[in-house]
C-alpha cells in the first residue's frame, strides 16, 4: 500500500509513522490521534488542516514528545527526525506481535531519547511556536532578554554575544534593535508574535512547528507576520509544519497538504491535489463551507452535524454521519489508505486501490 | 448625506456618533464622528482591524454604553433622548447577539431557561405555558433539538451555544439586530451552519442587521452594504460589490489585499502595509492613517479629511481619493 510513496530518507526531515496518542482522562479515553503518517521533506512546508479537537496541536506536541503525561499517551507509532529515531515501536519477537495483533492491540513506543536529549533538539533543531503564542513571553523580562537566554541555552554563547545576537534577530523580523530593552507588554499584539518568531529563529531551527501563529492577529499584521515566515523559510531553508484551520493561509504558504479529520489524516497531497483534485467529502465541504470571496452570491453549504466525540469515535469511517456520500460499508468499516497518484492520498470508501482522484 | 436617501426606507440613522472613554493620559477616541444611514431589511457589515471601534459603535448605538455624543434615529426616534423606561420598551426591538456565546450565557441556566429569560423579564408573555410554548417555538426555528431544553450550556458545542444567542436576541421579537463578530469563535463548517441559519431568519423576519466583523470573506457573502473603521473613524462605506470589485481608500485596498484566499490560481498583488496600527488616544488632527499610508502627501498629516460620498452611495474619507 505504501510502496508507491518511498522518499529517500535523506530527503526527509520529518517521518511520522502510525502515530497514535490518547488522553486518558478519569471519564474517558479520547482517542486523540489515531494512526497518522506525515512526512516533511527538507525545507518543505506542509500544512495541516482541521477543524477544532481533530488533533492538530497533539501531533505538533508528540514531535517534541512534549504531551502532557498524564493525561496523555503516545501508544504507538514512530517518529524520525532528520534521520534520527525520537519516537521508537519497543521491538517485538514475532509471537509477541502476533499475540498483540490477535489482542487487536497496537505494538508498544517509547522515547527514544532522554530528556535532556529532547531539550537540546527543541529548540536548537525544532522550534515551536505554540497556539497561545502571548502566553509564551515573560512579561517580567525584557524581550531583548528573552531572546538571549534561549540563544544561550542552546548555542552556548555569552552573554554579550546572545545579547548580540538577539538584537539582530529583532532587527530580521523587523522590529529595530534598540527596543530589545522593552518589556512585552509595551509591544502590540503584531510585535509580541513577531518576537515569538524571533525566539523560536534564533537557533536556525531546521524544523518549525507553528500551530495557528497568525490566528490572534489582524489581517494586515497576519499579512507581514507570513510574509515574514516565507522570507526567513527561504533564506534558511527550512521545514514548517504550519497548523492552522484557515485553507487560504495553506494556499499561501505551503507545498504539500494534510486534512485531519478526528485524529487521522483523511487527505494528503501536493497542493494542487487538495485544491484542485479535492477527493474527500470532508475536504470538499470544508470548501463548500468557506465564503468565497470571489463569488458571493454562492451559496454556502455547511456540513451537518459536528465533528465526533474522540472519547466515543464511530465503528466504521469517522465522517461517516456527516457525510453525503455515505453507504453502509462506511458505518462499519475503516476505509484504509489509498494512494490516487505518487503524491495524493485519501481514506475513503469512494476510492479503491487503483483509482485515480476524482474530483467530488 | 441625507440627500441620497429619499425613497429609501430607512429604519436606522446614525448622526455624529462619538464615544470617548477618558483614561490618565486623555481620550480614547472609540468611535469618533461615525455617521450612516440603514435600510430596512438590510444588513451593513462593519469591518476593521482590532480596537478601531466596531463593537464600541453598536454598543453605544444599543447604548449599552452611553454615547459621548451624537444621536441614534430609530425609525425616527432618538434614542439617545429617551428615559430608562422608554429605552428597556425600546430595547425589545434592538437586539444583539454576542462572539462568546459561552461568555453571554448563565452557566447555571438551562437552555429553555436562557431563552425564557427576555421573555419573563420584559413580562412579553405571562402565562407560563404559553412562554414555553414560545421558547420551543424558538428553539425550531434557530434549530436546536427539542430534546436540549434541559441541557446546560457546558454540555453544548460552540454552534449550539451561539444558536442560543440568536433564540435569546430573537425572542422578542426585535426589528433590529447587532451582530457582534457571531461566527468568529466557531470552526468553518459550523460557521456556515450558523450564516446560513441566520440569513434565513432575516429574510423570514424581514430583520435589519448590523453585522460587526474582522472576516472579511464573511462580510463580503453577508452584507450589503459594508462600512471600513479605522481608528474610530468611519473611513470608507459602499454597497458590497463595489467596495470589494472598487476600493478606494488606501486601508481598504490594504486590508483587502491581506486576505488569504483559498484558491492557488488567483495571485494577487499583495499591499503590505507598513508599521501598525496607531493609538487612538487624543489623535492628532490628521489622517489616522497616513502613518501607514504608502501614498500619503501633506495633506494628509495637515488635516482629517470627512466622509464624502464621491459616487453614488460609495463614500470615503482620503484626501487623495476625489
Ligand atoms: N490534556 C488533555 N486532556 C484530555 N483531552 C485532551 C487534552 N488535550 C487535548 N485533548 C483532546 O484531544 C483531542 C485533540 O486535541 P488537539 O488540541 O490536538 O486538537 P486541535 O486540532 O489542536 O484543536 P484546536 O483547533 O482547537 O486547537 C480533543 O478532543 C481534545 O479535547
Ligand atoms: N469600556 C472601555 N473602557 C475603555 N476603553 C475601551 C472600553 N471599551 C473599548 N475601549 C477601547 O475602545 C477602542 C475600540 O474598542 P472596540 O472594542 O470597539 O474595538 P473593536 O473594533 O470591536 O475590536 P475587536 O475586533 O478587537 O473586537 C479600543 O481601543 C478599546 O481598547
Ligand atoms: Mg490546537
Ligand atoms: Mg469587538
Amino acid at each position: 500500500m505504501e510502496e508507491k510513496k518511498i522518499t529517500s530518507e535523506n530527503e526527509e526531515m520529518l517521518n511520522i509513522k502510525n502515530l497514535v496518542v490518547h488522553y486518558e482522562t478519569d471519564e474517558a479515553l479520547v482517542k486523540a490521534i489515531n494512526g497518522i503518517d506525515l512526512v516533511i521533506k527538507h525545507g518543505k512546508a506542509h500544512g495541516l488542516v482541521g477543524e477544532t479537537g481533530a488533533g492538530k496541536t497533539t501531533t505538533a506536541l508528540s514531535i517534541l514528545n512534549l504531551v502532557p503525561d498524564p493525561p496523555g499517551r503516545i501508544v504507538s507509532g514512530e517518529i524520525t527526525l532528520d534521520g534520527e529515531k525520537l519516537i521508537a515501536e519497543l521491538p517485538l519477537t514475532n509471537e509477541e506481535r502476533e499475540k498483540l495483533e490477535a489482542e487487536g492491540k497496537l505494538p508498544p513506543c517509547a522515547p527514544a531519547k532522554t530528556e535532556r536529549e529532547f531539550e537540546h533538539i527543541r529548540g536548537d533543531k525544532v522550534a515551536m511556536i505554540f497556539q497561545d503564542p502571548m502566553t509564551a513571553l515573560n512579561p517580567v523580562m525584557t524581550v531583548g532578554d528573552q531572546i538571549a537566554e534561549s540563544i544561550r541555552l542552546h548555542q552556548g554563547l555569552d552573554r554579550a554575544a546572545a545579547a548580540e545576537r538577539a538584537k539582530e534577530m529583532l532587527e530580521l523580523v523587523g522590529i529595530p534593535g534598540i527596543r530589545a530593552n522593552e518589556y512585552p507588554h509595551q509591544f502590540s499584539g503584531g510585535m509580541k508574535q513577531r518576537v515569538i518568531i524571533s525566539m523560536a529563529l534564533a537557533c536556525n531551527p531546521r524544523l518549525l512547528i507553528a500551530d495557528e501563529p497568525t490566528t490572534a492577529l489582524d489581517v494586515t499584521i497576519q499579512a507581514q507576520v507570513l510574509d515574514l515566515m516565507r522570507e526567513l523559510r527561504d533564506k534558511f531553508d527550512m521545514a514548517l509544519l504550519m497548523i492552522t484551520h484557515d485553507l487560504g493561509i495553506i494556499a499561501e504558504m505551503c507545498d504539500e497538504v494534510s486534512v485531519m479529520y478526528a485524529g487521522r489524516i483523511v487527505e494528503h497531497g501536493t497542493l494542487e491535489d487538495i485544491f484542485d483534485n479535492t477527493s474527500h467529502p470532508y475536504t470538499q465541504g470544508l470548501f463548500n463551507s468557506i465564503p468565497n470571496i470571489e463569488d458571493r452570491k454562492s451559496d454556502l453549504k455547511p456540513i451537518r452535524g459536528l465533528m465526533p466525540d474522540p472519547a466515543n469515535l464511530p465503528a466504521g469511517c469517522a465522517f461517516c454521519p456527516r457525510c453525503d456520500y455515505a453507504t453502509e460499508r462506511c458505518a462499519v468499516e475503516k476505509p484504509e489508505k489509498i494512494w490516487l497518484s505518487d503524491t495524493h492520498c485519501v481514506e475513503c470508501h469512494l476510492y479503491q486501490q487503483g483509482d485515480t482522484a476524482k474530483k467530488l | 448625506m441625507s440627500n441620497t436617501t429619499e425613497n429609501r426606507d430607512i429604519l436606522l440613522e446614525v448622526r455624529n456618533l462619538k464615544k470617548y472613554f477618558k483614561r490618565s493620559d486623555g481620550y480614547l477616541h472609540a468611535v469618533d464622528d461615525v455617521s450612516f444611514t440603514l435600510e430596512r431589511g438590510k444588513t451593513l457589515g462593519i469591518v476593521g482591524e482590532s480596537g478601531c471601534g466596531k463593537s464600541t459603535t453598536g454598543r453605544a448605538i444599543l447604548r449599552l454604553t452611553e454615547p459621548t455624543s451624537g444621536e441614534v434615529l430609530f425609525e425616527g426616534i432618538d434614542v439617545t433622548k429617551l428615559n430608562k423606561e422608554e429605552m428597556r420598551k425600546m430595547r425589545t426591538e434592538m437586539q444583539i447577539i454576542f462572539q462568546d456565546p459561552f461568555a453571554s450565557l448563565d452557566p447555571r441556566q438551562t437552555v429553555s431557561q436562557a431563552i425564557e429569560e427576555p421573555l419573563r423579564l420584559n413580562g412579553i408573555i405571562k402565562d407560563k405555558k404559553e412562554r414555553f410554548a414560545r421558547v420551543m417555538e424558538l428553539m425550531e426555528t434557530v434549530g436546536l433539538a427539542e430534546r436540549l431544553v434541559n441541557t446546560y450550556p457546558h454540555e453544548l458545542d460552540g454552534g449550539r451555544r451561539q444558536r442560543i444567542g440568536i433564540a435569546r436576541a430573537l425572542a422578542m421579537n426585535p426589528k433590529f439586530i447587532i451582530c457582534d463578530e457571531p461566527v468568529s469563535a466557531l470552526d468553518v463548517s459550523i460557521q456556515a451552519q450558523i450564516l446560513n441559519l441566520m440569513k434565513k431568519i432575516q429574510r423570514d423576519m424581514g430583520l435589519t442587521y448590523i453585522f460587526v466583523t474582522h472576516d472579511l470573506s464573511v462580510i463580503n457573502h453577508f452584507a450589503d452594504e459594508i462600512a471600513v473603521m479605522y481608528l474610530g473613524r468611519m473611513v470608507e462605506k459602499a454597497p458590497t460589490e463595489e467596495l470589494f470589485n472598487n476600493p478606494l481608500h488606501p486601508y481598504t485596498k490594504a486590508l483587502l489585499s491581506a486576505i488569504p484566499v483559498p484558491s492557488i490560481h488567483r495571485k494577487r498583488e499583495r499591499i503590505t502595509l507598513q508599521g501598525e496600527v496607531g493609538s487612538p488616544i487624543n489623535p492628532k488632527p490628521q489622517c489616522r492613517f497616513a502613518g501607514r499610508c504608502p501614498n500619503a502627501t501633506e495633506a494628509c498629516f495637515a488635516s482629517e479629511p470627512p466622509l464624502v460620498e464621491v459616487s453614488k452611495d460609495h463614500f470615503v474619507a482620503c484626501h487623495l481619493c476625489k
